[in-house]
């Protein structure tokens, strides 16, 4: 993959996340909320943003969407899980669910 | 009359109704639609027969903290529950809507399907929110992973280590895991 190609790469995945999130917000904000692990300030904001703001706001060269998993320990334990998928995805989500937005 | 002083108002007794439906759709035992619904129980018995098409079970709710420390219910309990408490801190949910969106937001979570029961049921659901106001059980960080697990508030819980992290050897050895073990076996071979 060269450099334009990355860099176009990230644009369309801000773009896709903007969109994605704000459809969530607007179908269902508190379910949005939890889903996508931001505050309700942020939600009230995507909620109202014009397709103009979302285009200008996605075109930049960095991800607009942060990684949930800051704890390389936690990351680790999550993916090393050999014996029951399931039981990685409840402690995942109750990982994901006990942080702060 | 539970709610003599409040003027009826046809608006909001559609809105019960519809309250209603949702947790009966839900599983909803019919003592968690008279504690929530401001419906008389006549018209919740009729309401519950046309959606479900059978009488509303009878007897007494589930009613010991016990279940939710058990291995497995101790798990989906605790997924509810960090669920809620996320839709009530960050969310503004409160009430009965934040239980059936948490609720609604579990099942999604563990991948539940209409046909088996789920593991939390929507009445055992809300009792753990009750047990967790009136301060019998709690959360509490596991001293490993920091997730935040459903533990009796009266147990002593220094270094306490989650269902997850330090898995009991006997747990999830059930009957139907080995039935479900030989099928996935067989399908294979």
């Amino acid at each position: 993959m060269s450099e334009a190609e990355m860099m176009s790469e990230i644009k369309d995945a801000n773009l896709n996340y903007l969109m994605l999130a704000q459809q969530m917000i607007r179908a269902d904000k508190v379910t949005a909320i939890f889903r996508l692990g931001i505050s309700a300030d942020i939600a009230d904001l995507l909620e109202g943003l014009s397709n103009f703001q979302i285009l200008k706001l996605s075109s930049s060269n960095m991800l607009l969407a942060r990684f949930r998993f800051e704890d390389s320990a936690i990351l680790s334990m999550l993916t090393d899980y050999t014996k029951d998928r399931s039981l990685a995805n409840a402690h995942s989500a109750i990982l994901l669910s006990g942080q702060p937005a | 009359m539970k709610q003599a002083n409040v003027k009826k108002s046809v608006v909001s007794e559609g809105e019960q109704i519809q309250l209603a439906t949702e947790m009966i759709n839900l599983g909803a035992r019919l003592q968690l639609l008279e504690a929530q619904t401001t419906l008389s129980r006549e018209r919740l018995i009729k309401l519950y027969k046309e959606l479900k098409g059978a009488s509303p079970p009878k007897g007494m709710l589930p009613f010991s903290t016990d279940w939710f420390l058990t291995w497995q219910p101790n798990i989906h309990s605790s997924i509810f529950l960090n669920i809620y408490d996320y839709l009530l801190k960050y969310a503004g949910a409160s009430d009965i809507t934040a239980i059936l969106k948490a609720y609604s937001l579990y099942l999604q979570q563990v991948g539940h399907d209409s046909e088996e029961e789920p593991v939390l049921s929507l009445t055992r659901a809300w009792t753990l929110i009750r047990y967790v106001d009136s301060k019998m059980l709690k959360l509490k960080s596991c001293s490993c992973c920091e997730g935040k697990f459903v533990v009796n508030a009266y147990d002593l819980n220094n270094n306490y280590l989650c269902n997850l992290c330090h898995i009991p050897s006997r747990a999830g050895k059930t009957k139907k895991a080995k039935e479900l073990q030989y099928k996935l076996v067989s399908a294979a071979a």
